[in-house]
This record gives C-alpha cells, sequence and structure tokens, in this order.
C-alpha cells in the first residue's frame, strides 16, 4: 500500500500542490489512523492533510476521484474495496470469451491464460505490475504514450502471446484455429485496454508538465505573439505573478521615533539601569503602502500590446488596494470604475471599444494628468507609464513630465518597443527619457514581472 | 510529556454524534479533522468566511472533551509580550525599593568584594521567577493539567513576526522564555487556528497543520443546525428561511449573510410571532439579514421572487 501512497502523492505533485516529505510522512501517519475502511473518510483526510488552500481541496479531491477510480477495476479481488464498484466495462469485453471456451486450449503463456479464462482482475494487477516496471508514473508527454503501451505489454508477455496464436493458426484442428482468432480478439482488447490506462495515468501525471511547458514558453514570447486562446491562461499566470508581487511588498512596517511613549517595553528594558530611561521605545508604527498610478496608451500603434497591459492592470487592480489606472489615446481616462464593475474580458473589451484606437497624442494626455491628478502625486507615488511614445508630431509638452518627475517618487516608462527603434520616426521617447527614473523596453511577461518586481521594491525599500 | 486526554474520540463517527449532542452539526468533513487532529495532535488552521461557525468549533470541542478554552485574539501588533508572558514590572520595582534596605541585612558579615558579590548572585535569581510571572494565553494553554482547547483566533491580522514566533509553539509545543529556559506543555494542547484570508500566512505555518475550509452549508446542512439552534422554530418557516437566505446567498452582495445570521434572522421572526415569510415582515427584518445598506437595497427586486420560490419550496 505504501507505493500505491506514494504513486498518490506523486499524482498530487503533478496537479502542482507542493508536497513536502514531511508532508507525506504526516499524510501516511493520517491514513494509518483513519484507514481505508471509508472511502469518504478517506477522502476528508487526505484534503484536510494535503491541501493548503481551498483551491487546492478541491484538486485534491479531483486527483482522488481520478487516482482510486482506476483502483476500482484492478482491485476487484481486494478485500478492502468491497464498497467499490467492479470493473463492469472489462468484464463486458471479456465475457464472449469465456463463454465459447472449449476443452482443448492449447495457449501455454501465463497471458493468454489469462486472456482465455477472461480473469480481467489478475489482468488488471499484472498490468498494474508490468506500469510499475517500466515506470510509468514518470511518463510527461503525450509523445510518449505509445511507447509506454508497448513496454508495458511486452512486460506482461506480448512475445508468448504471439508464438501461442502463431502455433495454434498453424494446425489443422479447426478449434484451435478459432481459438487463435478469439485470442487475437482479446489481444487487441488488451492493447486497447491498456492504451486507455497510459492515457488516464498521462493525464494524471502529466498534466503539470505540460501547463509548465506552456506557461514558460507563454512568459518569454512577446506580448505582440501571444493569440487570443492563450488568453485565459495569460490572465492566470498575471493574476499568479500580480497577487505575488503585491502579497510581497504590502505590508511593510517601520517602527517610529514620534508619537506615544512604549511604556512597557520602555521600562522592561531599562530595568537594568535602574528605573531610568535611556532606552526609549515608542508605540507608532507606520505602514508603508506604496501609491501607484498607472496609465496605459491603447492607440492604434500599441494595438498588439494593449490587451495585455491592460489585462494586467486589470490583475493589478485586483490585487493591489492604492492603484490608480488610466488609459489614454487623446485623453487621460480613468478606469478604476470599469475595472472593479466588470469581469475581466468584458472590461477590456469594453475599454477598448470605448476607447481605443485613434492617434495617441501624448501632449494633452500629460497635460490631462496636469490637470486632474497632479495634486494627488506626492513623494510616494510611484508613476508608470505604458506606451511607445509615438506621439504623432504633436507637441510633447515636456514641461509636465519635469514636473511629475520632481514630484513623483518615481516615474517609470516601459516602452514596447526596443531601445533601438525609440528614436525613429515620430516617436518622442528621447524627450520624455531624461525625466524617468527608468525607462525599459517590456515586452514579454517577464520583462513585465522583472520590471514590477523593481518598481516595488523600490517603491517600498523608501529609496 | 503526556500525549493523551482523558477523553478520547473513538471515530469520526463517535465525533459528529457527539457534536451534534452539544448543538454543533459538522459535516463529515470537519468531523475527521477533529478526529485527526486529536489523535495525531495536530494544529488545525480553519479558514472560511465569517460567521460560519469556526471560532464556535473550538468552543464545542473544548465544551465536549471537557477541558477549558485557551483563547488568544490576534491583532495588528501583538506580540510576545501579550501572547505569552510578561514580567510583574511594578512588582520587580516595588521589590527593589523594599530590598535596598535589607541589603545592608544581607551583606552584614561579608568581607571584600568578591564575597558581597557571592551573596548577591545567590538571590538575584528571585527577580526572574514565576513569581514574577504574568501568565498570557499561550503560557497558560501549556500549563494546563489536563490539556485544553487553544483557540488562536484570527491569526491572519497578526504580524508575520508573530507568525514566525507561533512555529515554535506549534510544531514542539513548547516556547522558550530566555530567563527560565524552554517551557513544554504538559498536555499537548489541541489547536485550533483560524484565518479570514485577510493576507496569505506563510508556508511554514500552513505545513505544520491540517488545512480545514468550512464553507457555507448547503440546504440540508443549515436546515438541520437550524433546527439544534432553534428549535421552537415551526417546520415550514425554517424551510422558508433557508430557502430564502441560500437563495440571498446567490446574490452578489457585500457581505453575505452567514449561519450566525440565519440564526438571528429566525429568532428575530421567532420573536414577532410570524408564521410564515411576508413581504412587510422581511422588508423590516432584513437589516438582521443584511449589513450594508447597499446589500438591502440590492435586494429590492428580488424580494418577492425569493419569497415565492421560499413558499413553494416549503410546499405551500
Amino acid at each position: 500500500m505504501q507505493q500505491t501512497l506514494e504513486d498518490f502523492y506523486k499524482v498530487i505533485r503533478a496537479a502542482g500542490i507542493n508536497v513536502s516529505p514531511s508532508d507525506t510522512i504526516e499524510t501516511s501517519r493520517t491514513v494509518a489512523l483513519v484507514g481505508y475502511t471509508d472511502r469518504n473518510i478517506l477522502k476528508n483526510a487526505f484534503q484536510v492533510s494535503l491541501a493548503k488552500s481551498e483551491t487546492e481541496q478541491a484538486l485534491v479531491a479531483e486527483c482522488f476521484e481520478q487516482f482510486f477510480s482506476f483502483d476500482t477495476f484492478s482491485a476487484a479481488n481486494d478485500p478492502h474495496s468491497d464498497n467499490k464498484a467492479d470493473g463492469s466495462d472489462e468484464a463486458d469485453e471479456q465475457q464472449p470469451l469465456k463463454s465459447e471456451q472449449n476443452e482443448s486450449p492449447q495457449a501455454e503463456s501465463q497471458l493468454a491464460k489469462m486472456l482465455m479464462e477472461g480473469d480481467t482482475a489478475s489482468l488488471a494487477t499484472e498490468m498494474k505490475k508490468a506500469a510499475r516496471e517500466v515506470g510509468l508514473t514518470d511518463i510527461w508527454f503525450f509523445t510518449q504514450k505509445s511507447l509506454y503501451a508497448q513496454k508495458i505489454m511486452q512486460k506482461m508477455g506480448l512475445r508468448d502471446l504471439q508464438n501461442d496464436i502463431a502455433a495454434m493458426g498453424k494446425g489443422d484442428c479447426p478449434s484451435s484455429i478459432a481459438q487463435a482468432g478469439e485470442l487475437r480478439n482479446a489481444k487487441e482488447y488488451l492493447a486497447e485496454s491498456v492504451k486507455d490506462f497510459v492515457e488516464q495515468q498521462l493525464s494524471m501525471y502529466g498534466r503539470n508538465a505540460i501547463r509548465n511547458l506552456r506557461e514558460d514558453h507563454l512568459k518569454s514570447s512577446k506580448l505582440s505573439n501571444i493569440e487570443q486562446r492563450d488568453f485565459h491562461v495569460m490572465h492566470d499566470l498575471v493574476r499568479k505573478m500580480a497577487k505575488r508581487l503585491s502579497t510581497q511588498y504590502s505590508k511593510k512596517k517601520k517602527q517610529d521615533k514620534r508619537g506615544q511613549l512604549d511604556f512597557r517595553k520602555t521600562l522592561r528594558r531599562n530595568v537594568a539601569y535602574d528605573g531610568v530611561m535611556f532606552e526609549t521605545y515608542w508605540k507608532t508604527k507606520y505602514i508603508d503602502k506604496p501609491r501607484l498610478l498607472v496609465m496605459c496608451d491603447i492607440s492604434g500603434s500599441m494595438q498588439a500590446y494593449a490587451r495585455f497591459l491592460l489585462l494586467f492592470l486589470h490583475s493589478l487592480n485586483d490585487v493591489m488596494q492604492r492603484i490608480d489606472s488610466y488609459v489614454f489615446t487623446g485623453n487621460l481616462i480613468p478606469v478604476k470604475d470599469i475595472f472593479e464593475k466588470y469581469p475581466v474580458e468584458q472590461a477590456i473589451d469594453k475599454i477598448m471599444s470605448d476607447h481605443g484606437m485613434g492617434g495617441s497624442d501624448y501632449g494633452t494626455t500629460l497635460l490631462d494628468l496636469d490637470d486632474q491628478c497632479m495634486a494627488d502625486i506626492d513623494n510616494k507615488t510611484t508613476v508608470l507609464i505604458l506606451g511607445d511614445a509615438r506621439n504623432n508630431n504633436l507637441a510633447p509638452r515636456t514641461e509636465v513630465m519635469q514636473n511629475l518627475h520632481l514630484r513623483a517618487k518615481r516615474v517609470i516608462w516601459l516602452n514596447p518597443e526596443p531601445a533601438t527603434f525609440w528614436n525613429s520616426g515620430d516617436s518622442v521617447m528621447h524627450k520624455y527619457k531624461p525625466y524617468c527614473h527608468m525607462a525599459k523596453t517590456c515586452n514579454t511577461l517577464d520583462h513585465l514581472e522583472r520590471m514590477l518586481d523593481d518598481l516595488l521594491k523600490a517603491a517600498t525599500s523608501g529609496t | 510529556m503526556k500525549e493523551l486526554y482523558k477523553d478520547k474520540f473513538t471515530s469520526v463517527e463517535d465525533i459528529q454524534q457527539r457534536f451534534e449532542a452539544a448543538q454543533y452539526i459538522c459535516s463529515e468533513q470537519i468531523a475527521t479533522c477533529v478526529y485527526i487532529a486529536h489523535n495525531l495532535q495536530k494544529p488545525v488552521m480553519v479558514e472560511g468566511p465569517a460567521g460560519v461557525g469556526k471560532t464556535e468549533l473550538a468552543k464545542t470541542t473544548a465544551q465536549i472533551l471537557d477541558v477549558p478554552l485557551v483563547r488568544l485574539q490576534c491583532y495588528e501588533g501583538l506580540d510576545e509580550s501579550k501572547a505569552l508572558y510578561e514580567w510583574k514590572y511594578a512588582k520587580q520595582l516595588l521589590y527593589t525599593q523594599l530590598l535596598k534596605d535589607k541589603l545592608s541585612e544581607l551583606l552584614e558579615g561579608a568581607t571584600g568584594l568578591e564575597q558581597s558579590m557571592e551573596r548577591i548572585h545567590s538571590h538575584d535569581d528571585l527577580f526572574f521567577s514565576e513569581t514574577f510571572l504574568e501568565p498570557r494565553p499561550l503560557y497558560k494553554a501549556l500549563h494546563q493539567e489536563l490539556g485544553c482547547v487553544l483557540l488562536i483566533d484570527e491569526v491572519d491580522k497578526s504580524d508575520p513576526e508573530f507568525e514566525a514566533f507561533l512555529l515554535e509553539v506549534l510544531s514542539e509545543f513548547q516556547v522558550t522564555i530566555p530567563e527560565l529556559g524552554t517551557i513544554k506543555a504538559k498536555i499537548k494542547p489541541l489547536v485550533f487556528l483560524t484565518s479570514n484570508n485577510s493576507r496569505e500566512l506563510s508556508d511554514a505555518l500552513k505545513r505544520r497543520c491540517l488545512h480545514l475550509y468550512v464553507p457555507y452549508p448547503d440546504e440540508k446542512l443549515e436546515s438541520r443546525i437550524l433546527s439544534s439552534r432553534v428549535p421552537e422554530l415551526s417546520d415550514t418557516l425554517r424551510k422558508e428561511v433557508v430557502s430564502f437566505v441560500q437563495q440571498v446567498r446567490e446574490l452578489d452582495l457585500k457581505k453575505v449573510p452567514s449561519i450566525s445570521e440565519t440564526i438571528d434572522w429566525a429568532k428575530t421572526l421567532l420573536l414577532l410571532h410570524s408564521e410564515q415569510l411576508d413581504a412587510a415582515m422581511v422588508k423590516k427584518t432584513l437589516n438582521v439579514l443584511l449589513k450594508f445598506e447597499t446589500d438591502i437595497d440590492a435586494m429590492g427586486d428580488h424580494l418577492r421572487t425569493f419569497i415565492n420560490k421560499a413558499h413553494k419550496r416549503s410546499g405551500r
């Protein structure tokens, strides 16, 4: 049973839940305590001891159903599994063989005998044993399916079976020719079952590998190249990232040297000095909450990126409290309400259709910013501008940028174009760049993440 | 260290029955979790929305095991001196003042500095002994002779530093007081930690705990809870109340009503002698169920359909 448990942990890990060695030890103890008699209790026990959050609990439940449902047909003769359903589908397939058995069996091999007798329980056990020997739990990708299926069949004694079929087919006796035919059919069934089994195992053990591969790929590919169908995967990815960033940085506290005296602490520390207060402790603590103002260009030239930048903005909005989000083409438009009111896809569609397209005008936008938000921007605010600075040859209004640079804690410009393109054509990046604390290229999720990491670190470390 | 409680849970069903007798209707999952926690002496991290009975679970467990409940309410700024122990400074200071006079008596006959120091040394430990120690919840929990249920409420509200400090307590059931040394639990307490998920807890803490998520109950469970908590309520009204609340939970509200609010509402209706739900009565008492003005406004349109459905549900 230990092996089964270990396989189950493997499945759980493949589903993306971190299971440490000490977790497995504790869980094994738990299982030993509750026993295998009640399926529901066992499931609850796994859920309670392996999962660390609500979503993980659902995942564990799902894995449990998948993993132990296989046992229902393999362990038909297991005394512990009396409450489980018998392997009806497999049994049905083998039924005709059993009925037409005749009295001159020439099949020699173990496998052939089992097939002839329709002994599904031993067949399944045999299959599982073979699977373990070839290391099926290491299966990763769907391309390995047929390889593993073949390996399992070999281990179960496919060669002997084939020899038997050939030997029986050669003879003159009509009954053994008929039997050879049946065995051939049975072999097909077996191959089918093994393939099903491998597929099922792949879906358990391999699911995370494929997802990881895909996510890695998405992270490093250019935002403009990512297709619509990957949108929801991106959404999860971005959300995860935003959440991590915000929890990491949102709660920095500092002891202040002002305010109310912490009398107890002070007294306690100064007992050594006979109650004379040399060292003082203060009660005031202030929580450093970075404020973020993000403005995103959604004009025609930015179209390929805008959806994903908005997606990112939306996720940030979800996880951070003190954030103001704006989009612009020619004017500054607050979108915080839209993000709060609608689910992500709808919100982005709405913003794109209401405000998207058209040529960008950074000058007017900056004037709007000066008008609407400059009063709120203080030395705790970080201003993040997502745009390509292609101003369609309009006035750049650098004086506002200058002002912004003076007032804000940091001004950061993320440009999807590579730096070599920055000063070509109607780009006015070179005019804005001196007034930015940081101006960088950002066109993959990896870029975005690294950038935000820097940003939040700087925002909370008080530099 | 003794490990076992006088009173033991023998099986999951046993727990369910005994909880039910104590008016706490628990699902099989909760019972399994308590069973494992009790037998393997692991802390339980209980998560879930406010008002689904997280705190009540700890209270009931204490009641059933017949051991005291030690409660530690967490908040921002909670530190060791409030959770574990504190020295009685005033008393210590007072004693120093008193002892000043005794000092000459003590040193009588001592010749030389070395001898005097020695004499004082033989007395100084008195200041940092249990006489001057003010025990706080965690210290109390470890010192219970018959074991106890320790409830660490809303652990997500505490600071990360305190969370780190809890790790030693939860895995070893011991604490270290610099002046006194390491103190071990007499009997390992049964620990419940509750969290409302206002901040992500560290993996280290999560790893040490069993994880239990208590969701809003389904219709059947809520009906059972209600009949256990408000037994005077008539069958029809109970069905209607439960059905109504279940429907309200489907709405997009700021604060979804929880079990405790359902119970309060049922009690209110009982007090007002209502026999069945009607629109006027529901409107008047809706503030028991919903705690935000915007939520009550949002209910406006749905009120009648919900009531109608509730009537149908109760077979009217």
